[in-house]
């Protein structure tokens, strides 16, 4: 066992890949001589060269698009994109080649890649470096979503991708890097996608989240178990496809729903999770679902109180949760 | 019009390849014709759905930089790219099966009537997206050059693709690594409505190559000797590891955009001085000239294709539709199942 920051789980795993598999490779903004601009790539370049840890110019069209290109030739890329904010340019490869390349082709052509998406906020990012649009990969059939929330997941979910035979938008969350440390087991292991995790058993009403917003939520759930309300606490890590029974067999033993998110609340993951749970399981609830999501604005601003104003945090989720059980 | 780059036109009587080379080009390019004709043909009597994007006139563009690639080499083509498909070695009973979107198509009717592809062959299925087969050209051509290996990638667009972002990205990128890919650039002058000279500032869009540090000529897209010459240098370049090549092919659509556009934006007079630059008329008429070509043999030639072509419309009519549920098959590998919400059961 090993104390290990999110961030190093990270960088570990990429170095473990590349040296298990020689197809993989790393390509994108910053990443080699500089090691990237959170370090995520630190070390990487010195030892596999510049054939495997490509530095490319300032192109996410092609650092998405030629991942593809590598993947369809039995390569297994690994591109980064350094913020989630400059992933729009991107987009066209990702929705048009990446999530179709399968479908398209009678699944003749394939392109397994696992895009390393750097997100998140509560970190002073301001606008343009602190975005969370998870939601419109999650929103795309045809590629993977997930976002760890632990270094033990940040490890195992990275190893199951680029493992995988799929393309996984792996997004990370930047305020997780260097708080979260954690004892990882030495040996192989993996994360399957697709799986959530229930944290903390309870059984007054089950709290859903994901990312940053799983540990504000725990943080909640202690809180709450001192006023006598106990929390389910389930991190989906997955996001697409995500973990129906999981999360149905959790409210269908609560009968009480919350589900938290980082960003803006109208059409995101959360969303889509409330309307299945009245699809599948109305009949069990006690109460009606309740979100707890930032706000609808177009990004996340930059002052510190607009940026605390807009996230939730753990006093707001025990808030929520509050309403929740006197309804 | 050429850059000083460009090559001298090959004189029609010492066309510098071989006879074997000569009637391999003929084939192909009469065998993309005839097909073409004939699904313009189908198209309009309603015989398959969709729309359908000929590529009569410009066939010398595709036949040409196609013909000779090896089988393990890769082309990134467009929807406008019949001759390629046909030249790269997908049998016309696949590009009609692809076409009628049956059981037998190879997308199993998922994609598009002119979206032909085939992986053992090395051909991408075509996206819709403009020019974005020569962002993930570029990339296979990067993954080559990580494998070490000599394989040679080949990619399509129009004069109008090279307005793309991603189309400046990939050829920059493919500049700086000196990647093994050659960019076909059919300039026909149009794309859909809009004439070149609104899609650039500069006349010659090979010029654009100079801007990413590797060669660009502009040549006459209708001379299937000298497209298959310029291309086959560019490939033998890319091979050796001299990195990639721009070549803008001069040519024409006779046609609109596709068959439900009158193309009604040109001028009679502009249409009828291209099709007197047939590209199949000239080579033809080279390899008369040559003498490997008689009136008898061509009529064989074409005989055998059209009996193929029969064949391939009997077996495509023939064969049903996929059950709809098919759509839920080939989203994500096998460990990933789409989980059925189609609100039948409901």
């Amino acid at each position: 066992m090993k104390k290990t920051s999110y961030i190093e789980a990270i960088t570990e795993t990429l170095f473990e890949e590349m040296e298990r598999d020689e197809r993989v490779f790393l390509i994108g903004e910053d990443i080699g001589v500089y090691g990237g601009v959170f370090k995520a790539t630190k070390g990487l370049l010195d030892r596999f060269g510049p054939e495997r840890v490509i530095d490319s110019p300032i192109s996410e069209v092609y650092i998405a698009g030629g991942s593809v290109g590598a993947a369809m030739v039995g390569m297994k890329p690994v591109p980064e994109i350094q913020f989630a904010d400059f992933i729009t340019p991107a987009m066209d490869q990702l929705i048009q080649q990446a999530a179709k390349m399968r479908y398209r082709t009678g699944g003749q052509w394939t392109c397994p890649m696992t895009v390393r998406v750097c997100c998140g906020g509560d970190v002073g990012g301001g606008l343009y470096h602190s975005q969370i649009n998870e939601q419109w990969f999650f929103s795309q059939p045809g590629l993977i979503v997930v976002m760890p929330a632990t270094p033990y997941d940040a490890k195992g979910l990275l190893r199951s991708a680029i493992r995988g035979d799929d393309p996984v938008i792996y997004f990370e969350h930047k305020r997780l890097y260097r708080w979260i440390k954690e004892d990882l087991p030495e040996e192989d292991f993996t994360v399957p996608i697709g799986k959530a995790a229930v944290r903390k058993e309870g059984s007054d009403l089950t709290i859903l989240s994901y990312g940053l917003m799983y540990h504000r939520s725990l943080q909640a759930a202690e809180s709450l178990d001192k006023k006598g309300i106990s929390a389910e606490v389930i991190d989906l890590r997955t996001l697409r496809p995500w973990d129906m029974e999981t999360i149905m067999e959790s409210v269908k033993k609560t009968s009480r729903a919350l589900l938290v998110q980082e960003g803006s609340k109208t059409g995101g993951v959360m969303a889509e999770i409330s309307a299945t749970i009245t699809e599948e399981v109305f009949d069990y609830l006690d109460a009606p679902i309740t979100r707890v999501c930032g706000i609808d604005v177009p990004a996340i601003p930059f002052a510190p109180p607009m940026e605390h104003f807009f996230l939730p945090n753990a006093d707001k989720i025990v808030t929520a949760a509050t309403r929740l059980m006197e309804y | 019009m050429p850059s000083k780059s460009a090559t001298k036109k090959a004189k029609p009587d010492k066309p510098g390849l071989s006879e074997e080379i000569l009637l391999g080009l003929y084939i192909n390019i009469v065998k993309t014709r005839t097909t073409d004709e004939r699904l313009r043909k189908l198209f309009r009597q309603g015989r398959f759905a969709g729309t359908y994007f000929s590529a009569v006139g410009q066939e010398a563009t595709t036949v040409g930089p196609t013909y000779g690639l090896r089988k393990d080499d890769i082309i990134a083509p467009s929807h406008r790219e019949i001759g390629a498909a046909i030249t790269k070695g997908i049998p016309l009973e696949k590009i009609f099966a692809q076409v009628y979107a049956r059981s037998n198509s190879p997308d199993k009717g998922k994609s598009h009537p002119c979206h032909y592809g085939d992986r053992e062959l090395g051909v991408i299925h075509p996206s819709s997206t403009v020019a974005s087969q020569a962002v993930i050209g570029t990339g296979c051509a990067m993954g080559f050059q990580i494998q070490k290996k000599d394989n040679v990638v080949l990619a399509f667009f129009g004069e109008g693709g090279t307005s793309r972002g991603g189309w400046h990205e990939a050829l920059n990128f493919a500049g700086i690594h000196k990647l093994p890919i050659v960019y076909i650039c059919q300039n026909n002058l149009w794309a859909e409505s809009v004439p070149s000279t609104k899609q650039a500032g500069i006349e010659n869009f090979s010029d654009r190559a100079k801007a990413y540090g590797f060669p660009g000529e502009t040549i006459d897209g209708n001379d299937l000797v000298l497209v298959h010459k310029r291309a086959y240098e560019a490939v033998r370049r890319a091979r050796a590891g001299e990195g990639p090549t721009l070549i803008e092919c001069r040519t024409y659509r006779w046609y609109g955009h596709s068959e439900i556009d009158p193309a009604d934006y040109r001028s009679p007079d502009e249409i009828e001085y291209w099709k007197k630059q047939d590209p199949v008329v000239r080579h033809e008429k080279l390899l008369m000239d040559l003498g490997i070509l008689t009136v008898e043999k061509r009529a064989a030639m074409v005989e055998d294709i059209d009996q193929e072509i029969d064949a391939a419309i009997k077996i495509c009519e023939a064969a049903k539709y996929v059950e709809p549920e098919e759509a839920y098959n080939d989203v994500y590998s096998e460990a990933f199942p789409v989980r059925r919400n189609d609100n039948i059961d409901v």
